[in-house]
């Protein structure tokens, strides 16, 4: 792994660097369901017994800020997709809690150079502190050569 | 049919396409409720000035259309992981198509995994990714 590569993660994986709250309104979560071309009453009707956010919303909340002070600028950064892990539902109508970190930083060089990739994972903790499900957004910087 | 339990997927079956509504409008408006402000979302001319080939589908949308199609063909499925690599801009207004192949069941504890593509009027791949699903075992 590069050096450079590899100081980054020692500095920067693993660590909180930001925390916010998001307010999961119900009108607003059937509304992305309906967009997503979703079908399932669950995400659609309100009075559903196991009423709850399509599993991808989480993916559309924010934190403050994507990466942590001081990251190194590697090059334009691209979004290069998203990732999504559930473990509980998330009930609209209720509060929860971002934190974001670095999960994950790496390399690939190719013919035109050098991408360094950086995957932020905001985990979602309800009320009680359980853990409902993270959202990952990984980053793409190209060097310039 | 809709599949109802881990016992009737088929390893290597084709879920059902499905053609979601990439038009301008509801782009626009998944943009507006997402917060995500910017032209690139809501307008041909100004995503062009920008170096886009037109206004784009937001990624996130894309991946909810692919969980969609999950829940038209198993509409009690649980969605326990999706990773989504955007390879490419979905333009608005263009016809796309979004499909899923199974490449795992495992019975006992009922998960299966499932290969999943955004490809456009061309067949170039948009948008793939897989998903982690778990089904009711009976």
């Amino acid at each position: 792994m590069d050096q450079d590569i590899t100081a980054a993660r020692e500095k920067f994986l693993n660590r909180d660097f930001d925390e916010k709250t998001f307010a999961i309104p119900a009108e607003k979560t059937i509304e992305y369901a309906r967009l997503c071309g979703e079908t399932a009453p669950r995400f659609l009707d309100a009075s559903h017994p196991e009423f709850q956010a399509p599993p991808t919303y989480i993916a559309s909340l924010s934190g403050s800020r994507s990466l942590p002070e001081g990251f190194p600028r590697f090059g334009l950064g691209m979004d290069a997709g998203k990732g999504v892990e559930c473990f509980l539902p998330v009930r609209p109508g209720t509060t929860i809690t971002g934190r974001t970190h670095l999960h994950d930083i790496y390399s690939k060089t190719g013919r035109s150079g050098r991408m360094v990739f950086a995957v932020s994972r905001m985990a979602f903790f309800d009320a009680d502190g359980q853990h409902l499900a993270n959202a990952d957004s990984r980053l793409v910087m190209r060097e310039k050569s | 049919m809709a599949i109802a339990t881990i016992q009737e997927v088929v390893f290597g079956e084709d879920l059902p396409t499905f053609e979601p509504d990439t038009s301008l409008a509801i782009t626009k408006q998944f943009a507006a409720l997402v917060g995500w402000g910017g032209a690139r979302f809501s307008d041909h001319e100004a995503a062009r000035k920008e170096g886009l080939a037109g206004a784009m589908v937001p990624g996130i949308l894309n991946q909810g259309y692919l969980v969609a199609m999950i829940h038209h063909w198993a509409p009690d499925a649980e969605i326990k992981a999706i990773d989504t690599v955007f390879r490419a801009p979905v333009i608005a207004d263009e016809k796309h198509t979004i499909s899923g192949v199974v490449t795992v069941v495992n019975e006992e504890d009922g998960q299966v995994e499932i290969d999943l593509t955004v490809s456009n009027e061309k067949g170039e791949t948009r948008v793939f990714g897989t998903a982690t699903v778990q089904l009711p075992l009976a």
